[in-house]
């Protein structure tokens, strides 16, 4: 195989890989803390995706000057579906929770479809969009390039936050034993309120970016969404850094499995390589 | 006074038996479209567009060369209206079947009109054969539909097998005018859809005596995520022409992954699909400026045919975008049914399907002479051009009776 053919398929891998973390860390966030698995974090992103298009459709705005308010946006749903799905199902069997985001998943995606239709969406003139460059003969896109240093940078940012912050080691604390977290005065109600907020605006982030090189409609959270679960459930549930490799490992199984194999085949790698992995490492690659 | 009482009742009885007061009773269709799920878009332009068609039909409308669209409703029963039901596939096969069986329990529909997807098409066209009820196909491509010996299915468009010919015939002529032209990458959805068209530009491939060879074979997975992997093959390969078999949101990702890895192909066709979608030519603009595609409508059809700059307001202002091929045939599927069941004895499955097998409808909504169909099902009246993208509007540039413009090629890089 042609070097510039190979190196291009690593670069590849590694863009969408980094966006595929960040989605995931999200996800494991949410799970590693309540140990909930939110069937709606795909339709977060789409909501995310939206959000981006409709303020650069009615107001002008470019993507990534309305990525602070998506994040923001993003956060409060996460906070609000916590507030009004998750909390109201606390202390019951999991599978409550699960079926309550599987509800909300088709409610949001179905309110969507209500109120903007189903038409294909594309932000063709912002800042990023349709700029590329190219360095030692490997052809970049702008959009992604930028939306994967974001996605490291935030996936960095959320790590901190959660290893060196007084909030990451309520989060931490509550994580592993929400009783002994409630007796040494953890609020752990807002502990799970902001850590749906925080994974909520992971996603946020994602999806604003995405909007810039991505078509936007109702279904496309989907294909990120299983995804995502596959890459959290590789990393180990509840781990962040295992969620990044994981990502990163994911896009680079797609690329360049899929061209050495066949594209066709690329997906069925991610997920025998994952059948692999659970089979020998039940907790995922980085589980405990 | 006893005269006068039998008088009145006589009159109220006249006129009670009058077809002008006793309105005949609506006609329902049974429409299957994907109306949510992902491909929820060319599913509600389709519904738009059917219900364009039955506006005409059931109002007045002065439309030369488009039939029923004077009379108000079905003259030759009594006027009845048409009237739509619609059914969501979700764009699955097995929602698909699971509508089709409900349309026949409800037994209340006349015909069924569906399904966009070929995958879809398959199935349900199966479930209606076995209750041998009449099924009209509008937009489906792949060509085995048509193959399976089934009396009740009739399809208007043209299929992937007429496309490839188009494709191959227009290929030789660039090849006259000194193109290189020789190999092909074949880029295509592992669906119904994509793999017969495979099929058909393999078999069209096998048959030009080495004029042409496929340089790369790439299927890949719907509803993907990422196609560098895919678009880096089809870099390796190097061919003159790229033929695609795709929808909407992967088509999208395939130009942006075109131009963001400097992949530059001569010549980018596509079988129907997303390329059609206006919004591929208007918001991608210069992304995918000069791709080409076969197409059944572009806007500068109305400028051959003027009645259908009314249809395309029509149409315009439900969905805000102009009509495409695939809308166009969903909108013919309409006067077919309506011509159908204007010719036929009663409205019983077995005469719908008669009156069906024998259908010659001239009608202007799309390029060819109208509906007429073979012994499979096939139309065989329709004919396909070729329309390429420029300066973010669709031209039709092959065959010359329909071109409004030259083809570009090489592509514009």
């Amino acid at each position: 195989m042609d070097t510039t053919i190979f190196l291009q398929l690593i670069v590849s891998g590694l863009l969408i890989g980094f966006v595929f973390s960040l989605i995931a860390v999200g996800l494991t966030l949410i799970w590693g803390v309540m140990d909930i698995l939110n069937f709606a974090h795909g339709d977060f992103l789409m909501l995310a995706m939206f959000s981006s298009f409709l303020m650069f459709a009615n107001l002008g705005l470019d993507p990534l000057l309305s990525l602070p308010m998506v994040v923001a946006l993003l956060f409060m749903v996460g906070l609000l579906t916590f507030r009004w799905v998750i909390r109201p199902v606390l202390g019951y069997p999991g599978l409550i929770a699960l079926l309550a985001t599987f509800g909300l998943s088709i409610f949001i995606r179905n309110l969507v479809l209500f109120f903007v239709g189903p038409n294909y969406r594309v932000i063709n003139q912002s800042i990023l969009a349709g700029k590329n460059f190219s360095m030692l003969g490997l052809h970049f896109s702008l959009s992604q390039t930028m939306s994967a240093i974001g996605c490291v940078l935030i996936t960095s940012a959320v790590y901190l936050l959660i290893a060196r912050t007084k909030f990451g080691r309520s989060l931490r604390a509550t994580s592993l034993d929400k009783d002994t977290a409630l007796l040494m005065g953890i609020n752990t109600n807002r502990v799970f309120a902001l850590t749906f907020g925080l994974g909520a605006a992971c996603v946020g982030f994602a999806g604003g970016m995405l909007s810039n090189f991505y078509p936007i409609f109702p279904e496309v959270g989907l294909n990120f969404a299983i995804m995502s679960f596959v890459i959290v459930a590789l990393g180990g549930f509840g781990n962040i850094s295992g969620a990044f490799l994981a990502g990163i490992f994911v896009g680079l199984v797609e690329n360049v499995g899929g061209f050495l194999i066949g594209p066709e085949f690329k997906y069925t790698l991610v997920f025998v390589l994952y059948l692999i992995v659970i089979s020998m490492r039940p907790k995922g690659l980085f589980g405990w | 006074m006893k005269r006068g009482l039998v008088l009145f009742f006589g009159l109220i009885l006249l006129l009670g038996f009058s077809p002008a007061v006793h309105a005949a009773d609506p006609i329902e269709i049974a429409l299957l479209y994907p109306l949510t799920g992902p491909l929820a878009d060319p599913g509600s332009r389709a519904k738009a567009a059917c219900d364009v068609a039955a506006e005409i039909i059931n109002g007045s409308y002065d439309l030369p060369g488009i039939p029923y669209s004077k009379t108000q409703g079905i003259p030759n029963k009594g006027g009845a209206k048409i009237v739509r039901k619609y059914y969501d596939t979700q764009g699955s096969p097995e929602v698909g079947k699971a509508e089709t069986e409900r349309i026949l329990q409800e037994g209340k529909a006349k015909l069924i009109i569906g399904a966009y997807q070929s995958s879809v098409t398959k199935p349900t066209s199966f479930v209606a054969e076995r209750q041998k009820f009449p099924y009209l196909c509008a937009e489906s491509s792949s060509a085995a539909l048509t193959e399976r010996g089934l009396k009740y299915f009739f399809r208007i468009a043209p299929t992937d097998y007429h496309d490839t010919v188009m494709f191959f015939q227009f290929l030789n002529d660039m090849k006259k005018e000194g193109k290189k032209v020789s190999k092909i990458a074949m880029v295509y959805e592992k669906t119904e859809f994509g793999f017969h068209a495979n099929e058909e530009v393999k078999k069209a491939v096998a048959k030009s005596n080495g004029a042409y060879q496929i340089v790369a074979d790439i299927p890949y997975e719907f509803k993907a995520t990422d196609v560098n992997a895919e678009v880096l093959k089809v870099k390796a390969a190097q061919p003159d022409v790229v033929l695609h078999a795709t929808q909407f949101s992967e088509m999208m990702l395939f130009a942006k992954a075109y131009e963001s890895l400097g992949v530059k192909v001569p010549a980018n066709l596509s079988f129907c699909g997303g390329y059609q979608n206006p919004v591929f030519a208007k918001e991608l603009g210069k992304t995918v400026e000069n791709y080409m595609g076969s197409c059944t409508f572009a806007e500068d059809f109305i400028a051959k045919k003027a009645q259908l700059k009314v249809l395309n307001d029509m149409f315009k202002a439900k969905v805000k975008s102009n009509l495409d091929g695939v809308a166009m045939e969903a909108l013919t599927s309409v006067f077919v049914a309506a011509d159908a069941f204007n010719r036929a004895k009663d409205l019983s499955p077995d005469a719908v399907r008669d009156a069906l097998a024998t259908t010659e409808l001239q009608i202007a909504t799309l390029p060819g002479k109208g509906v007429k169909f073979d012994e499979s099902g096939q139309n065989i009246w329709i004919d396909s051009t070729m329309s390429q993208v420029v300066g973010g509007d669709y031209k039709v540039v092959w065959p010359a009776e329909w071109a409004t413009a030259k083809t570009v090629w090489p592509m514009k890089p």
